[in-house]
């Protein structure tokens, strides 16, 4: 309720651009005063509050036909029928229970009246009518077998939005929405939940990382404090050996900077480490949510060195062993995808691929053979 | 057979989208792989019907799969089992190409290769044909079809048997003429196998962008030698367009450990009975050797293997 409430007081109020009166009487109202404005409730609820209602220079009740220069307070509010009302015609015609829309005839009650939002009232019908439905039709992604079958979900959806909206078969519709709330009652209300849980979620996260900000700054803060006070010590250091040695003044002090500068690295070092397990943790636990970035495709993702440079194939070569598959009378080859071009490929990949590797010196060719995989062995098979 | 293909290979390739073989020993008749502990693999992921794969899930499994089959093309080796069933995944989300018991390397000429390899819904019409010279674009034909399967949640072709398999893949994509597929019909085993017209990818995919589209097309073309090549295939538009591939940390993974049956012994050579192994939808022994797996990874082994005798 404290919400709705700052909500309609409404301390933001953004004058409309478009009228053209507003310019001119520029002595109104900044504030919408209302004695009845913890009563109504609806337009948009923003708790940012940098929404306001919608409020114009030429705003006129189209039934008392008073208008924002006789009645500087003028409040216009939207009827369940999407007409609008001054604050004392609905007082006047409501106060004593249901009546009819003087404008339309369809009988309305005090309450149901809510402030505006958008000039335009089809956007305000639109706008209430989409938060009514997303409120029962929440099903997700992960209740449908397929993403065919959600998709004619949203469809389906939609038709009974825009049938609301448009007032196209009403009776129809709101049979079909209630049949819909009768059958998934439970999982809509599983749905509320985990709607819940994840704005839940989504606090205790900021949460968290607000105190790792913190916790950080204090660290930060710790170490320099640390290093302020070695500094200290440190020039109190040289001043007493200096004082009381009797070596060389020059070596002493060269010999303590070093000493200093060794610390500061270990420092940088460790704190380096600090940063680098907050950065662990932090990927940790993205990867937890599941919001691992994905990453763009890349091909090929060894380092693979296929002696390209060290071999140039040609077209074809005198081979009397692929004779007769390159003569291929029959097409058996042809027609198989049998390319002798990969065979020539092997031998000569495999032939350069063992120059580099001395051979082995103090063992036998057969433990050569077995023990070096590529090497040796290769060209063995390349050459038989 | 087959073990000593698997530890042959897995002994060379070491890559992070590629099962590492940590260790062979043999204890009495039987020789066991000390292979790394995966999770689950990308069939039980499909089949979980509680996971929702966004675009980007796929794309980052595709690229996976790629990757790794690249490294083995690269060294000469062909897969020759790639199905979901066979692409294990990592705690961490790294899929990981497992199961070489049926890879060999490539590229001798003159070699006559078998053409009864490949699990039936994701073996190439060339193969189904009999043909006995092939070379990397058959693996492409493979992962061509777990794309569609990921797409799908159920495999795309599944014939049920070599000829339906046939009559399946030209009812999806149309037969092959020869202009498609020039020569085709002089392979060893070729059987004409009525006239499919060829339908557009997109009737079925109707939620995939262009580029997948294009890419998985390409992957699925009926020339092998115009088949896209691994390394082509990584550097296929599709995988640069938004949205990026997934982390792998994001992946979805089944919730549920499946509990299997008690540890038993793996037996390297059990897969030697009968000609073709692979034609078997589901090679019996995977599960076992990942389990086993499971239970040895962290402790150190018995023996090792010395290979330099």
């Amino acid at each position: 309720m404290a919400q709705r409430n700052g909500w309609l007081r409404g301390t933001i109020i953004r004058k409309s651009g478009a009228s053209t009166g507003g310019s001119t009487r520029t002595g109104t109202p900044s504030q919408v005063q209302s004695t009845s404005a913890t009563i109504y409730g609806g337009g948009v609820k923003d708790p940012s509050g940098r929404t306001s209602e919608y409020f114009s220079m030429d705003d006129q009740c189209p039934v008392c036909k008073s208008d924002r220069y006789l009645n500087p307070k003028l409040r216009l509010l939207v009827s369940a029928c999407y007409h609008k009302m001054c604050e004392s015609c609905i007082d006047r015609l409501f106060t004593l229970g249901p009546a009819p829309c003087p404008i339309c005839n369809k009988i309305l009650r005090k309450l149901a009246f809510t402030p505006q939002t958008f000039e335009d009232l089809t956007v305000e019908k639109e706008v209430a009518v989409r938060r009514r439905i997303a409120k029962e039709f929440n099903k997700r992604r992960e209740d449908f077998a397929d993403l065919r079958s959600y998709n004619d979900y949203l469809e389906w959806v939609e038709e009974i939005t825009f049938n609301l909206i448009n007032d196209i078969d009403v009776a129809e519709t709101e049979a079909r929405i209630q049949q819909y709330r009768v059958e998934n009652a439970a999982l809509i209300e599983l749905n509320i939940k985990r709607e819940e849980e994840y704005q839940r979620y989504l606090q205790e996260q900021e949460e968290a990382e607000r105190q790792e900000r913190e916790l950080r700054a204090q660290e930060l803060r710790r170490l320099e404090e640390e290093e302020r006070d070695e500094r200290e010590k440190a020039k109190q250091g040289i001043i007493d050996r200096l004082e009381t040695s009797d070596k060389d003044a020059a070596r002493l002090v060269a010999k303590s900077r070093a000493e200093a500068q060794k610390r500061a690295s270990a420092r940088a070092a460790s704190s380096s480490s600090f940063s680098q397990s907050s950065a662990r943790l932090l990927r940790s636990r993205a990867a937890q949510s599941t919001v691992v970035p994905d990453v763009p495709h890349i091909p090929l993702q060894d380092d693979y060195y296929g002696y390209g440079d060290m071999f140039v194939q040609r077209d074809t070569y005198y081979d009397p062993v692929s004779e007769a598959v390159r003569k291929d009378r029959e097409g058996i080859m042809r027609a198989g995808g049998y390319m002798i071009d990969q065979a020539w490929e092997r031998a000569l990949r495999f032939a350069v691929a063992g120059l580099e590797i001395a051979p082995p010196t103090g063992v036998s060719r057969q433990e050569g053979m077995a023990v070096g995989g590529k090497g040796p062995a290769d060209v063995v098979m390349a050459t038989a | 057979m087959s073990a000593i293909r698997e530890v042959k290979f897995l002994r060379e390739l070491k890559h992070q989208n590629v099962i590492e073989l940590l260790d062979v020993f043999s204890s009495k008749t039987n020789l066991n792989l000390v292979l790394e502990f995966l999770d689950t693999d990308l069939e039980l992921v499909i089949k979980d019907r509680s996971l929702v794969f966004l675009p980007a899930d796929i794309k980052s499994w595709m690229a996976m799969t790629f990757r790794g089959l690249e490294f083995c093309h690269r060294n000469f080796i062909l897969h020759r089992d790639l199905k979901p069933n066979n692409l294990l995944i990592a705690s961490d989300g790294q899929l990981k190409i497992a199961d070489f018991g049926l890879a060999r390397d490539f590229a001798d000429p003159g070699y006559k290769m078998t053409c009864q390899v490949i699990t039936r819904w994701y073996r190439p019409p060339e193969l189904l044909w009999g043909c006995r010279y092939y070379s990397t674009a058959v693996d492409i034909w493979s992962v061509g079809c777990i794309f569609a399967e990921l797409m799908l949640r159920t495999p795309y072709l599944p014939g049920e048997t070599d000829m339906d398999q046939l009559k399946t893949i030209f009812r999806a994509l149309g037969t092959p003429t020869e202009e498609d597929w020039p020569g085709h019909t002089k392979l060893h085993d070729y059987v004409p196998v009525g006239q499919f017209p060829k339908t557009p990818l997109r009737e079925l995919f109707t939620a995939a962008s262009a580029d997948c589209l294009n890419l998985l097309s390409k992957c699925l073309i009926y020339d092998p030698k115009r088949r896209i090549g691994a390394k082509d295939a990584l550097n296929h538009p599709y995988f640069f367009a938004l949205p990026y591939p997934s982390h792998p940390s994001k992946l979805p993974k089944p919730a549920k450990k499946e509990t299997g049956p008690p540890l038993e012994e793996v037996d390297g050579n059990v897969e030697m009975v009968g000609s073709g192994p692979a034609v078997r939808a589901n090679p019996p022994n995977k599960l076992k050797r990942r389990r086993s797996s499971e239970d040895f990874g962290n402790r150190p082994v018995a023996r090792r293997l010395d290979f330099s005798k």
